[in-house]
Formats: C-alpha cells, structure tokens, sequence
C-alpha cells in the first residue's frame, strides 16, 4: 500500500533509491546532499537495502565507482552538491560517452565564493554540457519521482544516458512536505530491472570500456550521444505518462503551467523557488495582475518546441535565473538564452528579461516575485524590455 | 538519418572487444623519438625491460632465449634502458633508422 510521509528532500530520494533497488551506492560526504546518504547507510546497515554502499575518497571517485559498477550491470546511485560536483567533472563525459545510466542527485549548493553553504543551481549547470540527462524537483514529491522518472528513461534501452537528478539544497532537500511513497508493486510495475544489454561485463566475452579513439572518430562518437538525446522527449513522454497512470500523478513532462489562463506575464522557473513563485501569482491575481507560472522540468534536453509552445501565448515572460554565466549573451544567468533561442523562430514571441535571484542560498522572497512582476508589468506597457538582466530587488524596477 | 563513414564508426559506447595481445586499433609507436636498441651479447635476460615497460613492448622469445622489441606499441620513454641491468640497451634515435618515425622538419 502507498503510504503518506513527510519526509525532507533528501529523505524522499533515499526511499526512492530504495524503491529502485539500487545495487551500488557510493558517497562521499558534502552537505547538503549527505542526508540523503545518511539515510542510505542506515537502510543498507539495517539489511532494508540488498546494495553495496561504497564510502568514495573523494566526489571524483564517486563517479569513478558508479561508472565502474554500471558498467558491470549494476543500478547505481551517487550524488553530491556544490564543490563536489564539479571535483568530479572529468568524470562525467566518459559516463555518457560510455552509455552508461548512472543516476547522480544534486541537491544544489553555491559554488564557492569564497564560501557559501546556500542553495544555488550553478553546481549542477556549470555541467549541463556533459551529455547528462538534468532537471529539479520543486518539492520533496517531486525529488521522489523524478529518481524514479530518470531511471526509467536513463536505462531505456533507446537512451541509455546517465541522469542529474536535481534539488535546491536546503529548501527542498531539508524542509520536510508530504511525500506518498508507492509500495514496492507499483514501482516495480513502473520500473523493470536495469538491462545493460551488451554492456555487462563477462569474462566469457572480454570488452574494453573507454578505449582511445582517433580524432577522426571523435565527432562520430559526439554524434551517438547527441542521436540519443534527439530520441530523448519522446522516451520521456512515454516514461511521464506511464508513471502518471501506475502512481496517480499529474506531471507534465517538460514545462508545467500553473495559473496561465489569461495571463499576461508569467515567471518562467526552475526547482524549488518555483513554491514561492505558486504563491505570488496567486496574490497578484487577487490584486488584478494578470500573472502566471511556467515552470521547466528538463533543462537537458532542453524542451525547445513545448517552452515555445508555452510561451508563445504571453505579453512578457520573466525568466528566474538560479545560476550564473558571467559574461554570457544576456549577461546574466543560464536559463534565458536557452528561452531565447527557442523562441526564435516564432512568429509572435513574447517579451523576454530575466532576473537575477536566489543566489548563494538567498531566499526569493515574495517581495522579490511582486518587484519581477512590476519590471514585467511595465515592459508590457512600454512594448519592450529594456534590458536582458535585472538583479531582483536591488536596482529600480524600471523597464 | 546520418552517413557515417564506415572506417570512422564507433561501437555503441565506444565499448570493443577486448583485444587479445595486441589493440590494432590505437598504433602508438609513432609518437617515439628515440628507441631503445639491445645488443643481446651483453644481455643476460635479467627481464628487467619486461617488468618495467609500461606498454608491455618487451617480451621474452623463449626459443630464442632473448627478449624482442615491439615497435608498434613503443612511445620511447626509455625506462627499460634506465632499468637495465647490464647495459645492453641503449638509445637511438628515430631517424637514424630506415624504418624510423617520420617527423615533420619544424611543427606546424
């Protein structure tokens, strides 16, 4: 029977990994994530959890240890946050170069600047480019389901690529909501056992993994992973619906809308300030503001046609950026040259802006959300935005 | 969807049987600047170049009861001559040979 639990964010992904059946676990001790495998330890300690769980000397060896297990046919599980994910950088192209679908939690934590415990996205985006599957979770349920979602799809014969599961460190991964965690039936009906296919290691048929390749196999070897991604929406489709059925969700694979008919200018968002943002837009609506929430469940691959389609029907469109890219197109974060771009090609596009908050841990405020929706509200008046980035609260809103 | 050149194919993750003895498919030898030469009269099969050779480039002909030199595989490191027990090994370098890697006369 599904039972009801309130549990943190990090709690809910370690009942999920249970649920997974995971066989290899390895952790190394960063916060906020560690909770998750505190959690994890005690499962396997307590016999709940039938997985080796591998302490790593370090994030790099982490990864190093799931890519060695996976390609030995195993289920694997590792995660970290801030520093810890980019310590392990080199190691995640030759995962997805090997196909192989590791499944790594992110729950977010700033980058080092010079030192910050707080949530921010820029850990996990600064590795976007690695040929991993990667979205955030807005609450507890959320970070539950998409570990389940991921391995799905990750280990779908067609994809086989490794997955980012994301959560904002500490607003979602340490603030407790109501979780309904399936029972083991329903998950197993959702999840088959991991099938490497040709990928098991047998001593019987002796492979080489990560071989060198010459240089002129370099853009043939690009290419296989980025044919994979092309086949990606579709596998998610299937995966998003199937889960909705068997678990009585409402997910929407890529782009959720919340409170969009008749709006005018919406906050386009990702992750766990999305709660926040649900909020503002029911006030602003009881004060007359046409506004709305658009928010992204798959930053890779990037939903390009479902964010136009989504956007396409609204006056102006104020992208929250949760990472940074200094020195970027729009001089600001991550998430509004993609918005951009895939707005391109439409006939009447938006206006688009986007704003700087939740940096470092700081909290997006409903003040900060009223203050977006005025630059927005005066954008639509004037026609135009007047630039691409505005530092939430911290300058005049002036469009 | 896309026309891959078939000498250019990678296998599905890049994962290929594994090779016995030899992987034709990555010839490291001409990356060598020097190579190492035996004179087998002073040798006295001490295999110290087979244990320490890094790409397993020296190995024992046990009919012939000397060690043999695999040039395909050789990057020229040279530690076989530093381990060498008697100095039977010895330096040359590459273009001194009819066979020698060929080198561009400047790079680039």
């Amino acid at each position: 029977m599904a039972k009801e639990m309130t549990l943190s964010g990090c709690a809910a992904s370690a009942q999920a990994v249970k649920l997974a059946k995971v066989d290899v676990i390895c952790s190394y001790p960063i916060r906020p994530y560690t909770a998750a495998m505190m959690e994890l330890a005690k499962m396997v300690a307590d016999g709940e959890i039938d997985a080796e769980f591998i302490h790593g000397e370090g994030e790099h060896a982490q990864l190093s240890v799931v890519y060695g297990a996976s390609a030995a046919g195993a289920r694997t599980f590792t995660g970290s946050s801030g520093v810890g994910v980019t310590y392990a950088m080199e190691v995640y192209s030759p995962i997805s170069g090997a196909r192989l679908p590791v499944q790594m939690m992110i729950a977010d934590r700033a980058l080092d600047p010079p030192g910050d415990f707080g949530s921010e996205h820029t850990d996990a985006m600064s590795c976007r480019d690695q040929g991993w599957m990667m979205g955030w979770a807005e609450t507890p349920q959320e970070a539950f389901d998409n570990h389940l979602i991921n391995y799905r799809i990750g280990e779908d014969p067609r994809v086989m690529l490794p997955q980012f599961v994301c959560q904002d460190g500490y607003f979602v991964s340490h603030i407790p909501g109501k979780v309904i965690v399936p029972d083991q039936a329903q998950v197993d009906e959702f999840l088959p056992p991991f099938n490497p296919g040709k990928h098991i290691l047998d001593p019987k048929l002796p492979v080489s993994h990560g071989p060198q390749i010459r240089p002129d196999q370099g853009t043939i070897m690009d290419l296989q992973r980025a044919e994979a991604f092309l086949d990606l929406p579709q596998v998610i489709e299937e995966a998003v619906s199937d889960y909705n059925r068997i678990f009585g969700r409402n997910y929407s694979p890529f782009v959720e809308e919340f409170m969009t008919d008749g709006a005018e200018i919406v906050f386009f968002i990702q992750g766990g300030h999305a709660a926040t943002a649900r909020h503002a837009v029911r006030h602003l609506r009881e004060r007359g503001v046409k506004a709305g929430l658009v928010k992204l469940r798959f930053v890779r691959p990037f939903p390009s046609v479902q964010v136009a389609q989504a956007l396409s029907k609204f006056k102006a469109v104020g992208v929250i950026e949760t990472s940074t890219s200094y020195g970027g197109s729009m001089r600001g974060g991550n998430l509004l040259p993609e918005v951009r771009a895939a707005l391109y090609d439409v006939q009447s596009r938006p206006l688009t802006t986007s704003f700087m908050a939740g940096l470092g841990g700081d909290v997006v405020s409903l003040k900060d959300f009223y203050w977006i929706a005025e630059v927005l509200t005066r954008a639509v008046k004037a026609g135009r935005v007047a630039k691409t980035v505005y530092w939430a609260g911290l300058e005049e809103a002036t469009a | 969807m896309f026309n891959v050149p078939r000498e250019r194919a990678v296998p599905f993750g890049c994962v290929t049987p594994a090779p016995v003895g030899e992987q034709p498919m990555m010839i490291t030898g001409n990356w060598r600047e020097w190579r190492p030469v035996i004179d087998h009269e002073i040798c006295n099969l001490c295999m110290n170049c087979v244990v320490f050779c890094p790409d397993a480039c020296w190995q024992l002909n046990a009919e012939e009861d000397e060690v043999v030199w695999n040039a395909k595989y050789c990057k020229g490191c040279r530690v076989c001559i530093t381990e060498c027990s008697t100095e039977a090994l010895t330096k040359a370098y590459e273009l001194d040979f009819d066979d020698g890697v060929v080198r561009l006369e400047k790079p680039f």
